[in-house]
């Protein structure tokens, strides 16, 4: 008995332990989104060729939605060429990726699209209208959206190849809007 | 080119701090002393490899090299020469390099001072260093390479954060730092006794002094901490409860139980398990707070990068802990007492009575910093605690702790009798009620206050009757004032070297009270001219300009102080960096041993009329760095040489 | 009683008085993390919560004088009011996320003790891309400061 008692000194460390590992599995800068869900908020804005862009445009696709900041180093950095790659290789089963650019100078928006060769929509909210309306806390930020139209999931920090494919391949498995 | 020759001479370190590991523990358990030596051999080379990433480093930040990916974040053309040596250890894979290094450097003196002195446990002290050490190159070259490319190399860097532009940077980490890595080399000692079954006192006595320096080091680099906030952070505060400074505070607490601890088992031997677990804990708790610090698992002010380092970190705390205590659940029988308890009014139990406080506080802080987790993981709802909760919990323990501090050095071993008590107490008494007493008369009504003026006089008294008792017995026996107080210095260095660290901390205390109980702010929006008022002082809003500088520009008011005739002009301002998105204050402030006059640049019009500005009068500040000062002089005076035959 | 059974009365004292504290403090001084939609939904007046949200462009008044700062944050669904005594920290703009803690009044906005403005490394709360508005301030306060 008392030698079994013993080995309860380093075992007494295995619950903080786990409660530490648990800790990775919450952000402690992860507001959660009350939108999650719901229909993500409608916004017209015009891409930095002029282009219109909207929401509705895109409706029946898996809309990535991504708000970024020229900066906002190196997080959007990190992301930047990760959105590219996925938007090119994704483009055609009826994804979308939209990048939202947020209190930014707009030379050094548009020098960050061209530095990191963005092709997929991206434009400026002026206002700041549409990243209240998603409750943008920071940057980066990303809304992986369903087809119908829904916000499904909020990712908070840089967007890796694993969390784009992983929400990503999901919504597309679910059954597409009638 | 840096690049490749900086990440290829990390993983030449790595592989040879695994190998020297290796080889001692393989030499430590054959009994071949040449794989030991060269084990020695691969501690130097790894140290010199470490030192060459240190100066490359160094160098990519002088000559803004952007083709690495750390200087590109952390420094840009405009950063000043002064702030890109010590930029080099301003982020997350710089300070990793740091600690590498001294640790490093720890590793080489525990050779060259221990090498033939501790045949027995030196090897397995080595191969302990060298394995912890051979973690840290593993972080280097896989979570957070400080030699990492930058494609396309960049034109100019990002710059370094701003509040790190200051002269407490340079110092607050590398004294943190010492201090943090210094306890890794008691706890080397530790696994080598755990491991070689020696727990007698052989490797407590070797350690004893190391565990000092690593004490010095903290506490300097939690005052210096203290210091930096206070003065930059322009919050009017030195210490907030945040997640990383309770990370530093947790294994000074559990520090400066084992530095008392360790004199029972001296004495008495007794507490021999505990004191093995408390240098444990204390390890344990520096790779924890760096675990905090870096992992990004409880959001803090200072938060920093996440990823794989956090794992990295969780795993190697987990390897360490249970496996170093599973030794001691293993040795179990060896470790058991042989001296007991003889009175509870005695001199061990006022030592053990101050370690159960210490590890009561240190408990509290670590609750209080993760609780947020836990509440999550229990309840599912985000709450967190905040400075009031450390506050209440803590004054009763450190004021309980205070007070033993009078107690402890002065109560007979064993057993005190009445008159031990009469002979030492009862000045130290009678004036801390007077003292009391008289602050009441003068009109202080804040119990805490109060308490903790009596308290301090108590343990001030009690310094001093000691102190005046011991000289008189050296002028006894004729010798002259001078000599005989620097003789007692120096013969029982450790002694007076705590006495003075006591005092240090009595100061400290004096100076957190008084700020807490007496300090006074407000805020005021001016017009060229108008004044506003605070505690006496006349505060008047003269002027705004703007300034610019090599790599940021700042808009600087021009307050006068007076107090019926003028003191001061104080200039607060705030900075605006290109690439920071949001202005940093700047505060000014006037020093003084009664209290500080510290303002604040809010808010200001922009034609420069009218000015917010926040103004503190904080009374007693100064007393917890002159505190600092003592404290620390005094922990140097113990860690010098003993010379009982002088 | 025997010394030993003394010390472990002792002991079983400073735990219990120990958890006590701690329990007491926890329940006096812990903080609720909400978003403006939970807040409308559960709000208790009196009680401490940090209110996490984005300051809704065109809502913000500071009026310099009187220290009052009066704004709105929301979350995308619900909106708060806000009011502070004091001036708005450095990080604090419109558009941008922002941390308050404080408590909800019964009329009906929440009063902050404390606008937080934290500071991090990577995950950055939106810059107001003013910048070029600095040059002009330069000109015009020109002048030699220190």
């Amino acid at each position: 008995m008392r030698r079994l008692w013993r080995w309860l000194i380093p075992l007494a460390v295995l619950p903080v332990l786990a409660l530490l590992a648990y800790g990775f599995r919450v952000d402690p800068r992860d507001i959660p989104s009350p939108l999650i869900g719901r229909p993500a908020p409608a916004f017209g804005l015009t891409t930095f060729e002029g282009t219109p862009l909207s929401l509705a445009a895109h409706r029946g696709k898996v809309v990535v939605l991504n708000f970024w900041a020229s900066w906002c180093q190196p997080a959007c950095y990190e992301e930047a060429p990760v959105l590219e790659r996925n938007w090119r290789e994704y483009r055609d089963r009826g994804v979308v990726v939209v990048g939202v650019d947020i209190q930014d100078r707009r030379e050094a928006a548009e020098k960050f699209v061209r530095e990191f060769g963005l092709t997929f929509p991206n434009a400026q909210d002026l206002t700041g209208a549409v990243s209240v309306d998603y409750g943008v806390y920071g940057v980066p930020e990303t809304f992986f959206l369903d087809r119908q139209g829904r916000i499904r999931v909020k990712h908070v920090g840089a967007v890796t190849d694993a969390v784009f494919r992983a929400n990503v391949d999901r919504l597309l498995a679910e059954p597409g809007s009638p | 080119m840096t690049v490749d020759f900086g990440y290829g001479m990390t993983l030449v370190a790595l592989v040879l701090a695994i190998y020297g590991a290796a080889a001692a523990a393989v030499g430590a358990r054959a009994g071949r002393p040449a794989l030991v030596e060269s084990a020695q051999h691969a501690a130097l080379g790894v140290f010199v490899l470490i030192t060459a990433c240190f100066a490359l480093l160094t160098y990519a930040f002088l000559t803004f090299d952007f083709s690495v990916r750390y200087v590109a974040t952390n420094t840009n053309l405009g950063t000043p020469f002064y702030y890109r040596i010590t930029g080099v250890w301003g982020a997350l894979e710089g300070s990793i390099i740091l600690w590498s290094w001294m640790l490093g450097l720890y590793t080489l003196i525990l050779i060259l001072r221990h090498r033939d002195s501790a045949r027995e446990l030196y090897p397995w002290a080595l191969a302990t260093m060298l394995g912890i050490l051979a973690f840290f190159l593993l972080v280097m070259t896989i979570a957070a390479p400080p030699f990492q490319r930058q494609v396309p190399v960049a034109a100019d860097g990002r710059g370094l954060n701003p509040l790190l532009e200051d002269t407490g940077m340079i110092t607050h980490p590398v004294a943190l730092y010492l201090g943090f890595t210094g306890f890794t080399v008691p706890f080397a000692f530790a696994m080598a006794a755990l491991i070689t079954g020696r727990v007698g006192d052989t490797w407590l006595v070797l350690t004893r002094r190391w565990t000092i320096v690593a004490w010095y080091f903290l506490s300097l680099g939690l005052l210096i901490g203290g210091w930096w906030s206070y003065h930059v952070l322009g919050w009017g505060g030195y210490w907030a409860w945040d997640p990383v400074e309770n990370a530093a505070f947790m294994p000074w607490l559990t520090a400066t139980a084992f530095l008392h601890s360790v004199m029972i088992q001296e004495r008495r031997r007794m507490l021999k398990l505990w004191n093995i677990v408390l240098v444990i804990l204390t390890f344990g708790l520096t790779l924890f707070g760096t675990f905090l610090t870096r992992s990004g698992v409880i959001a803090s002010v200072h938060a920093f990068t996440q990823g794989s380092i956090g794992a990295l970190f969780l795993g190697f705390l987990a390897l360490v802990m249970l496996t170093a205590l599973g030794l001691v659940a293993w040795r179990w029988e060896a470790l058991r007492s042989q001296g007991e308890l003889d009175s509870v009014v005695s001199r061990e139990s006022a030592f053990l009575l101050n370690n159960v406080l210490l590890i009561a506080a240190a408990f509290t802080v670590f609750f209080g910093t993760v609780f947020p987790l836990l509440s999550e993981a229990v309840r599912g709802v985000k709450v967190s605690v905040g400075a009031p909760f450390f506050n209440q919990v803590n004054v009763p323990l450190f004021l309980s702790l205070i007070f033993l501090m009078g107690v402890g050095p002065l109560i007979a071993w064993r057993r005190a009798s009445l008159e031990n008590l009469k002979r030492n107490f009862l000045w130290p008494v009678v004036l801390g009620v007077a003292a009391a007493a008289a602050a009441f008369v003068l009109g202080v009504r804040s119990a805490l206050a109060v308490l903790t003026l009596a308290t301090t006089v108590f343990v001030g008294t009690t310094i001093g009757v000691d102190f005046v008792r011991a000289t008189r017995a050296r002028l006894r026996v004729g010798e002259a004032l001078i000599p005989a107080v620097g003789g007692l210095l120096r013969r029982h260095n450790r002694r007076y070297g705590g006495f003075v660290v006591h005092l240090g901390i009595l100061l400290i205390a004096l100076g957190v009270t008084g700020s807490h109980a007496w300090s006074v702010q407000t805020e005021a929006t001016l017009r060229r001219g108008e004044t506003a008022e605070l505690a006496g002082y006349r505060f008047r809003f003269d002027d705004l300009t703007a300034v610019e500088e090599s790599n940021h520009f700042k808009v600087v008011g021009a307050f006068t102080v007076s107090n019926g005739r003028v003191l001061d002009v104080l200039r607060p301002a705030k900075k605006f960096y290109p690439q920071e998105q949001s202005p940093i204050a700047y505060v000014d402030y006037r020093l003084g041993l009664k209290e500080d006059v510290y303002l604040v640049l809010g808010d200001f019009a922009r034609d420069g009329t009218q000015a917010t500005i926040k103004l503190q009068v904080n009374r007693l500040v100064s007393w917890i760095w002159i505190g600092g000062v003592v404290l620390t002089l005094g922990a140097l005076l113990a860690i010098l040489p003993e010379r009982r035959t002088a | 009683m025997n010394r030993r059974t003394k010390f472990i009365a002792g002991g079983a004292v400073i735990v219990a008085v120990l958890a006590y504290m701690i329990y007491a403090g926890v329940t006096q001084s812990a903080v609720y993390f909400v978003t403006p939609a939970e807040l409308r939904a559960t709000a208790v007046p009196g009680k401490a919560y940090r209110l996490g949200g984005m300051v809704v462009p065109g809502s913000l008044k500071w009026e310099a004088r009187a220290l009052d700062l009066s704004f709105t944050l929301s979350d995308g669904t619900a909106t708060v009011p806000v009011r502070h005594k004091g001036t708005p920290p450095d990080l604090f703009a419109e558009g941008r996320g922002a941390v308050v803690e404080g408590s909800w009044t019964a009329d009906g906005y929440f009063k902050a003790g404390l606008i937080m403005a934290k500071h991090s490394e990577e995950y950055k709360a939106p810059h107001d891309g003013t910048q070029a508005g600095y040059q002009e301030l330069i000109k015009t306060l020109r002048g030699d400061g220190r």
